[in-house]
């Protein structure tokens, strides 16, 4: 229990590892060459992957409705904007900001597909998350 | 290095909260390849439909290089480091860690080893140190985010 508790926090340290890597190359290059890079050299970790333990195209696959492929699309530009907000607001701030957002997007999706789920946690959350941003935004006294 | 304190702008936030948003709909969409496919399709056809998305963007936008020298090699990477979150997520969510458990822990890692990389200025990106003020609002969005993932339904 204690291995995989730490391999889903190992996980965690990726999603920011990756970011700061294709950050750094988004310095160099640009936000979107970066995402570019990153899906292919994915892709193509994957592919290896894939082929080597098997099962890529196990189950019914295109049994899936059409737009659950915009994923792809939809993840160029979400690698592209972190990239573009680590080098200006840090590491810390991309993620908790990104982690804002995803929280309550979650909670309107949640609620637009009527998932089940306490009305005052979801208030709360969302209260304490909305607080968090407003406190991040800081005083423009301290900005240099 | 010069340490950067400067607070996020509103189109920071913009920029973030959005992303944010489209991260939902990315879970959403190949969650849903999931449902019908194996775990390496459903990683494996965003990438492949991101790589065309991406490549179609640059031939039309061509975006100009920030610098002219070479980027190290390393920085080609960040790929292989996404994809092996994507099989690590796939193992824990099957434990008792459940999705919810995955997430929460998930989070902890990202927000730990992202203050480390801000104060150490890890992989060439600029230094920052953290203020009280950042704590702060790290705690409050943590919390949000804890009681979201177990009592709001929201994974």
């Amino acid at each position: 229990m204690i291995f995989f508790a730490l391999l889903a926090i190992l996980a965690g340290m990726l999603v920011s590892l990756s970011r700061q890597v294709n950050g750094r190359l988004a310095l160099s290059t640009s936000a979107m060459e970066s995402s570019f890079w990153n899906h292919i050299v994915g892709l193509v970790f994957i592919t290896v992957a894939a082929l080597a333990f098997g099962g890529l195209f196990a189950g019914d696959p295109l049994a899936s409705p059409w737009w659950a492929y915009l994923g792809g699309p939809i993840g160029v530009i979400f690698i592209a904007a972190g990239s573009w907000l680590i080098a200006r607001v840090g590491a810390a701030q991309t993620a908790i900001l990104i982690i804002a957002g995803q929280m309550i997007s979650g909670v309107v999706l949640d609620i637009a597909m009527g998932a089940p789920g306490s009305p005052w946690a979801r208030a709360i959350g969302v209260a304490l998350i909305l607080c968090g941003m407003w406190v991040a935004q800081g005083d423009k006294a301290t900005e240099k | 290095m010069p340490d950067v304190t400067t607070s996020p702008r509103l189109y920071h936030f913009a920029a973030a909260f959005g992303a944010g948003g489209l991260l939902t709909l990315m879970i959403l969409f190949n969650g849903t390849l999931a449902v019908h496919g194996s775990l390496f399709f459903a990683s494996w056809v965003p990438h492949l439909t991101g790589t065309a998305a991406a490549l179609l963007i640059l031939v039309a936008l061509r975006p100009k290089r920030a610098k002219k020298t070479r980027p190290p090699l390393w920085t080609y990477l960040g790929g292989v480091s996404g994809a092996v979150t994507v099989m690590l997520t796939s193992a824990t969510m099957n434990t008792a860690l459940a999705l919810s458990g995955t997430i929460a822990l998930g989070l902890a890692g990202q927000i730990l080893f992202s203050l480390f990389a801000d104060i150490r200025g890890l992989f060439g990106l600029p230094k920052r140190m953290p203020r009280r003020r950042d704590y702060l609002s790290l705690t409050l969005i943590l919390g949000g985010s804890l009681i979201l993932i177990f009592f709001g339904g929201s994974a």
